[in-house]
């Protein structure tokens, strides 16, 4: 079996890779697919946190790169499901202690025994992004409708086409508020993707549960009622090649805004 | 025989700790009374040679307590001259010595001056503690007569007193096997499987940890920075998430230990790991590993006055944690 390796990145920082990365995992392996997640951001690990697993690390990626213990020893089960596991980032280490070479190697290994292997990338277009996006053939780039995160993934989506192991890269619009969209004070979906000139693999609306899933160690996928959850869900299939619709982020809350929603659809087609 | 004249004063003898780790654990566990605030301490700290650097922690420590350092008795040379450079008044505690007191700081001088006096005090009591006057009182030894027997009766006095009396508090041991504790706590750590840890050629060994040298740290250890030392450790501030200290000797934490602390990382089945709140993210003892239960609820604010003051170590094949009790 031959896994696919996709590596989640934006270039600007706190735009939901990571995030993005715990959540699009989970919801494959709760699909029933066999994934790692790979933590590259070496010294800013977070994603250990956000899955609830930072008690049960002992070996690290840089323990396996400098041969201190096998790359089998360093993947953390997941505590809920045994499809998911882990290769956590050195917190006390930085980019220089991996090359792209034996990152590359490690997902090469990886993708052998897995469906799927995600790169979480760290912020910027350094050595740490270059190692990432080494031995991934697929790319997710997340972004938020504001001029500087869409800038910055503009100079990443430069960077990837310009990578020939790269075959398909996809744009995910991250906290997006339909409310500010309306009032004209966000860029709209459209907006980015026009702007970007990248297809689309997911939209995920701002979510206060997002917070209180990081804090909690428990990403927002396995939570039924979450609109993120759910989006993130989507998001998974897409990548599975399901043809699933966008959600309908202004879905209208109250009854009387449901009618309002009606009234006013039935006027745009008039 | 011994009279001073300070005011609001406490002596606290700090002479018998062998190394810093002891002296500090034991000043903070006298530090936690509450009657010490406002106080000014007379240290006594005996043959120990502090730097310049220790002795500033110890007085910023004491500081901290609201408490201030009036003066040191010590009978180190390299510890009397750290006390000089940082402006504390080196003298013995007796009747002769308050006098340099007087002339230097006039502002100790009460009218009715409390008289501090040595009491014949049990041997076997290094602290005592009076509720009424809120002093604490510890055994002074002057005459040269005692000297002689000294070195002898510290090296037990110490193995005896220090885990129950001198800490003035009770110990409980919580059992950590596969999760099964003998508290209500639930299990606090539970051994990870994590078969050979241990570096390959190193073998389990019961050194003395108080024969190693101990590293002296007064600052709060952040997410990522590392600290590795060949003896004990020693942090006076917190260790947050994320960081990590590895010592082939003791860990003591004057503070938050909620990083990953591995003691006798080079198989020192003896060592131990002591905190003021043990809050850390994985306990390693020489080959044992263990990580915080999930279903343990460590806040995400972890300032709090409320310590209490945890030591692990290796039992039986297990990682067990004594804890200490306020007596209330």
């Amino acid at each position: 079996m031959t896994g696919r390796v996709i590596v989640i990145t934006s270039g600007k920082g706190g735009v939901g890779k990571t995030t993005t990365s715990a959540n699009i995992g989970t919801a494959l392996a709760k699909d029933g697919y066999k994934t790692v997640l790979i933590d590259t951001d070496l010294g800013l690990r977070n994603l250990d946190l956000l899955l609830g697993l930072e008690n049960r690390i002992v070996y690290t990626i840089v323990d396996v790169i400098e041969e201190r213990c096998k790359l089998k020893q360093a993947l953390v089960k997941d505590k809920k499901n045994p499809n998911l596991s882990l290769l956590a980032a050195a917190q006390t280490r930085d980019k220089t202690a991996v090359t792209a070479e034996q990152l590359k190697e490690i997902c090469d290994t990886l993708k052998e025994e897995n469906d799927f292997v995600l790169v979480d990338c760290p912020a910027g277009i350094e050595q740490g992004f270059q190692n990432a996006v080494a031995g991934a053939s697929e790319a997710i780039v997340v972004t938020t409708p504001e001029m500087s995160a869409i800038r910055d993934a503009d100079r990443i989506i430069g960077l990837l086409e310009a990578k020939e192991e790269i075959t398909s890269y996809k744009l995910l619009l991250n906290r997006v508020r339909p409310s500010l969209i309306k009032s004209n004070d966000m860029m709209s979906v459209d907006d980015v993707v026009e702007i970007l000139s990248c297809p689309l693999i997911g939209i995920i609306p701002e979510d206060t549960g997002i917070i209180t899933s990081t804090n909690k160690g428990e990403p927002i996928v396995n939570d039924e009622d979450a609109l993120a959850g759910k989006a993130y869900r989507n998001v998974a299939l897409r990548i599975l090649g399901e043809e699933v619709p966008f959600l309908d982020l202004d879905e209208p809350k109250g009854f009387m805004a449901k009618i309002k929603n009606a009234f006013s659809k039935l006027k745009a087609k008039v | 025989m011994e009279k001073g004249f300070v005011e609001n004063g406490f002596i606290i003898d700090l002479s018998n700790a062998k190394n810093t780790t002891q002296l500090v654990f034991e000043l903070s566990s006298i530090m936690e009374h509450p009657d010490v605030k406002g106080k000014r301490i007379c240290l006594k700290l005996g043959n120990l040679d502090l730097k310049q650097s220790q002795l500033l922690s110890i007085k910023a420590l004491i500081e901290s307590m609201d408490a201030s350092i009036a003066l040191v008795d010590t009978k180190s040379e390299q510890t009397e001259a750290s006390a000089v450079s940082l402006g504390i008044i080196v003298s013995e505690i007796s009747g002769e010595a308050v006098p340099s007191l007087t002339a230097t700081s006039p502002e100790y001088i009460q009218e009715e001056p409390v008289v501090i006096k040595e009491e014949d005090v049990d041997k076997g009591k290094t602290v005592e503690i009076q509720a009424d006057t809120g002093e604490i009182r510890h055994p002074i030894e002057t005459t040269e007569g005692v000297e002689d027997t000294y070195e002898e009766e510290t090296a037990r006095e110490i193995s005896e007193v220090i885990p129950a009396e001198s800490f003035n508090t009770d110990f409980e041991s919580l059992a950590l096997n596969e999760g099964i504790l003998k508290t209500e706590e639930a299990s606090k750590y539970i051994l990870l499987d994590t078969g050979d840890v241990l570096p390959q050629g190193v073998e389990e060994n019961s050194v003395n940890t108080e024969t190693l040298p101990t590293l002296y740290l007064n600052q709060t250890l952040r997410s990522g920075q590392t600290v590795t030392y060949e003896g004990n450790i020693l942090i006076i501030g917190d260790a947050h998430p994320g960081s990590e200290i590895v010592a082939t000797g003791d860990i003591t934490v004057w503070g938050i230990l909620g990083g990953i602390a591995h003691a006798g990382s080079m198989g020192n089945i003896t060592a131990k790991v002591r905190a003021l709140k043990l809050n850390a993210i994985q306990l390693r003892i020489a080959g044992l590993y263990a990580r915080r239960n999930d279903t343990l609820n460590v806040p995400y604010v972890q300032k709090t006055n409320e310590f209490t003051p945890e030591e692990a170590q290796i039992e039986d094949g297990k990682i067990v944690i004594y804890k200490k009790l306020r007596r209330d």
